[in-house]
C-alpha cells in the first residue's frame, strides 16, 4: 500500500521532469526479470513513466549507471544510491548539476525469496543524504539504527572464514561489476604488465583479487551490499571491507558518501599522518 | 539382462552411489554452504534430493574453470589428460541437453578436445527429471522436456510413491551399473513420456539482420557486464590460454573466458572489434541462437533459466529473444 503511494508520487515527479526536458533519461526500476522482482529501468519518455515501480524488491544499485553517462539524468536514489552519487561527486566522477536526484527513504530490500538483501539489516543510513526531490517513508523513523557488532574474530578465525568464503568464488567478477567504486577503466586484475593474475585460478589468485579490491575500496565503501547481493555463488567478502571502512571511520573520521563537500580520506595528504594503516606505521594506543 | 525400465527406491540409489564413490568422484546436488550446487560428495547423506535446481550447471566437471593442459620441458611437450573416473548424479534434462551440445562442440567439430572427451567418456551420467518449472525456467519453449532426456547413461523419472523412481538405462554403461548394484529389479511398463513443446523460441534470421536491424544498445542497456551469465550457463564454453614459467618448465593453462568481459576479443594492436558492452552481449546471443545452431545443429540455449534468475540487472535472454523476434517481423 505504502509502496503504491510512493510509486505514484515518484511517477508524478518523473513525469514532470521528463516533460520539462531537464533530463534526457531517468534511471529507476520497473517490474520484470524473474516474477515479482523489480529491475533497473531507463525511462526516456513521459509515457515510460507508467512502467516505473518502487517497492521492497528494488534490490539493485542503479547509481553506477550514471557513471560515464554523458547526458543530464534523473535518478531514483535510495539512501545507498544517494551515497554512491555523493561519493561520485567527491571523487569528481560526476557533476552535481548533471544529476537530478529523486531521493527516497528505504526500510531495506528483500530478494526473490523474501530474504533481506545483504547489507540492508545492518544499514544505518535510511534517508538519502542528498536529493533534489524527496519521497518520504514514515516507517524509517522507527527503525533501529544502532551500529552492527564487529565480526572481527581474531587473525586465525578471520583467515579461516576468508578461506571458506573464497572457496566458493568462481572469479566471475560480478562483485566488481556491481560495485559502484570499481570504475577503473582497466581493473588491476586484468592488467598484463605487471601480470597480477597467475594462470591457475587458485586460492592465491582469489585472495589477490579480493584483497586488492578491498584495499581499493578503503574509505570508499558505502555498504550498499551489492558485492554480496550480486554474487551468485554466495560469497561474502563484504565483512572484510566493513572492517576497513570502520578503520577509516575511527582513524580519519570519514564516512563515505555522506557529504558532497567533504574530501575523501584517501585524497587527503597530511604530513603529520601517523600512517597507522601501513606496516611499520604508528600503531593504535 | 536388466530391463530398460525399472523401479528403484531412493535407498537403493543411495546404496548404488555409495558403492560408486569407492572408485569414482561423485558429483551431486549439495549445499555449498549457501547455495545448491553440483558438488563432489563423499557422503551420500549430503546429496540434496528434491526439485530445486543447482545454481550453476555441471559443465565444469568436464570443462574445468582452470586446467593445466600441457607442460613443456627440455623440448618435449606433455599433455595432461585426466583419466579420473566421475559420476554425475542428478543432472536435469536442461543440463543433459546442454551437455550434449558441449559434447558436439568439443568432440564433433573440426577440432577434437581430448581433455573434454576423456572426462566425458570416463563419466557415468545419471539424469533426474524435474517436477515443476522454476521461476525463470523456459525449457518447454526451448524444446527441452523437463520430465525426460536420453542424453545420459541412466535416467530417473519423477519420484513416485514410497520413494520409488522410474529408472531407464540408456547406455551399456548405465545397464551394467544397474545390474551390478541393484538386486531384484522391479520392472514397470514404460508407456513412454509425452512432451508437447510450447511455442518454440528460436531466431530465424541471418547474422546481418541481427547486426543491422536490432537496437542492441537499448536491449541490454542495464547490463553491468559482470559475465556471471556465462559462468553459470550450461553451454557457454569460451576459453583462453595462459603460459607460465613453473619451476624450470613452462606450463600452459586453459581458463574460462567470457564474451562479456572487455578483454575478450581485445587484439594485441589495441583494437577491439567489440568495444561496447551491447556488442559483446550481441555476440553471446548470436553464438547461442545462431552460430552453434549453424555449426552443430542445435540452439545452445536449453531454457534452464539460470542467467535469468542470476542476472543482477534483470537482463532476460528469453524476453530479449522474444523482442528480437518481434523486431525482425
Amino acid at each position: 500500500m505504502i509502496y503504491e503511494e510512493m510509486t505514484n508520487n515518484i511517477r508524478s515527479v518523473c513525469e514532470k521532469l521528463l516533460n520539462s526536458n531537464d533530463v534526457e533519461v531517468i534511471v529507476a526500476y520497473r517490474g520484470g526479470g524473474v516474477e515479482g522482482m523489480q529491475i533497473p529501468y531507463f525511462a526516456k519518455t513521459p509515457e515510460d513513466v507508467q512502467n516505473i515501480e518502487w517497492g521492497d524488491r528494488c534490490y539493485q544499485n542503479i547509481a553506477p549507471y550514471v557513471h560515464g553517462l554523458s547526458k543530464k539524468v534523473g535518478i531514483l536514489a535510495k539512501p545507498c544510491d544517494a551515497r554512491i552519487l555523493t561519493q561520485y561527486i567527491t571523487e569528481q566522477q560526476i557533476k552535481r548539476d548533471d544529476v537530478y536526484i529523486i531521493g527516497v527513504d528505504c526500510v531495506g530490500m528483500v530478494d526473490e525469496n523474501g530474504d533481506p538483501r545483504p547489507g540492508c539489516p545492518d544499514c544505518m543510513v535510511r534517508k538519502p543524504p542528498i536529493y533534489d526531490e524527496y519521497i518520504k517513508d514514515d516507517r524509517v523513523d522507527s527503525l533501529d539504527l544502532s551500529p552492527p557488532a564487529s565480526e572481527d574474530g581474531g587473525l586465525e578465525a578471520n583467515f579461516e572464514r576468508f578461506r571458506k568464503e573464497i572457496d566458493k568464488c568462481i572469479m566471475c567478477y560480478a562483485c566488481r561489476q556491481a560495485c559502484y567504486g570499481c570504475y577503473c577503466k582497466t581493473c588491476f586484475i586484468d592488467r598484463d604488465l605487471p601480470d597480477w593474475q597467475p594462470a591457475e585460478i587458485d586460492a592465491g589468485t582469489k585472495m589477490t583479487f579480493h584483497m586488492g579490491r578491498t584495499m581499493h575500496l578503503a574509505g570508499r565503501c558505502v555498504e550498499c551490499g551489492a558485492c554480496e547481493a550480486s554474487c551468485e555463488s554466495g560469497v561474502n567478502v563484504r565483512y572484510i571491507i566493513k572492517e576497513v571502512t570502520k578503520f577509516i571511520e575511527d582513524e580519519y573520521g570519514y564516512s563515505a558518501g555522506m557529504d558532497p563537500e567533504q574530501v575523501p580520506a584517501l585524497l587527503v595528504n597530511k604530513f603529520d599522518d601517523r600512517e597507522v594503516g601501513f606496516l611499520g606505521g604508528e600503531t593504535h594506543g | 539382462m536388466a530391463d530398460p525400465a525399472v523401479m528403484i527406491s531412493k535407498a537403493e540409489i543411495l546404496k548404488m552411489l555409495a558403492e560408486l564413490m569407492k572408485d569414482a568422484t561423485v558429483f551431486a546436488p549439495a549445499s555449498n554452504g549457501k547455495k545448491l550446487d553440483y558438488m563432489p560428495v563423499r557422503n551420500v547423506e549430503d546429496i540434496v534430493f528434491g526439485d530445486d535446481i543447482p545454481y550453476k550447471s555441471p559443465k565444469e566437471i568436464f570443462f574445468p574453470r582452470t586446467e593445466k593442459i600441457i607442460t613443456f620441458k627440455d623440448g618435449d611437450a606433455e599433455a595432461e589428460i585426466s583419466t579420473e573416473k566421475y559420476v554425475l548424479f542428478g543432472a536435469r534434462p536442461c543440463d543433459l541437453e546442454a551437455l550434449d551440445i558441449m559434447r558436439k562442440v568439443f568432440t564433433e567439430g573440426r577440432f577434437k578436445d581430448p581433455f573434454f572427451e576423456e572426462r566425458y567418456n570416463n563419466t557415468l551420467i545419471i539424469g533426474v527429471g524435474c517436477v515443476d518449472k522454476k521461476p525463470g525456467c523456459f525449457c518447454d519453449e526451448r524444446e527441452t522436456d523437463m520430465g525426460y532426456s536420453d542424453k545420459c547413461d541412466l535416467f530417473l523419472g519423477a519420484q513416485g510413491a514410497e520413494d520409488y523412481f522410474q529408472a531407464l538405462h540408456l547406455s551399456e554403461k548405465g545397464r551394467e551399473t544397474l545390474g551390478r548394484y541393484i538386486d531384484g529389479l522391479r520392472t514397470f511398463q514404460n508407456t513412454g513420456h509425452e512432451f508437447k513443446p510450447a511455442h518454440t523460441l528460436s531466431i530465424d534470421a541471418t547474422e546481418e539482420e541481427l547486426f543491422d536491424k536490432i537496437d542492441w544498445e537499448s536491449l541490454v542497456e542495464t547490463c553491468q557486464g559482470c559475465g556471471m551469465c556465462t559462468y553459470i550457463c550450461p553451454t557457454c564454453h569460451c576459453f583462453g590460454f595462459k603460459d607460465v614459467d613453473e619451476g624450470g618448465c613452462a606450463s600452459r593453462y586453459r581458463n574460462w573466458d567470457s564474451c562479456m568481459f572487455p578483454k575478450f576479443t581485445l587484439h594485441a594492436s589495441g583494437h577491439n572489434p567489440r568495444e561496447e558492452r551491447h556488442e559483446r552481449y550481441r555476440q553471446r546471443f548470436a553464438h547461442k541462437y545462431l552460430y552453434v545452431k549453424k555449426n552443430f545443429g542445435a540452439v545452445a540455449c536449453t531454457g534452464c533459466g539460470r542467467c535469468v534468475r542470476a542476472c543482477p540487472a534483470g537482463v532476460n535472454i528469453k524476453a530479449i529473444a522474444e523482442k528480437i523476434g518481434e523486431d525482425l517481423q
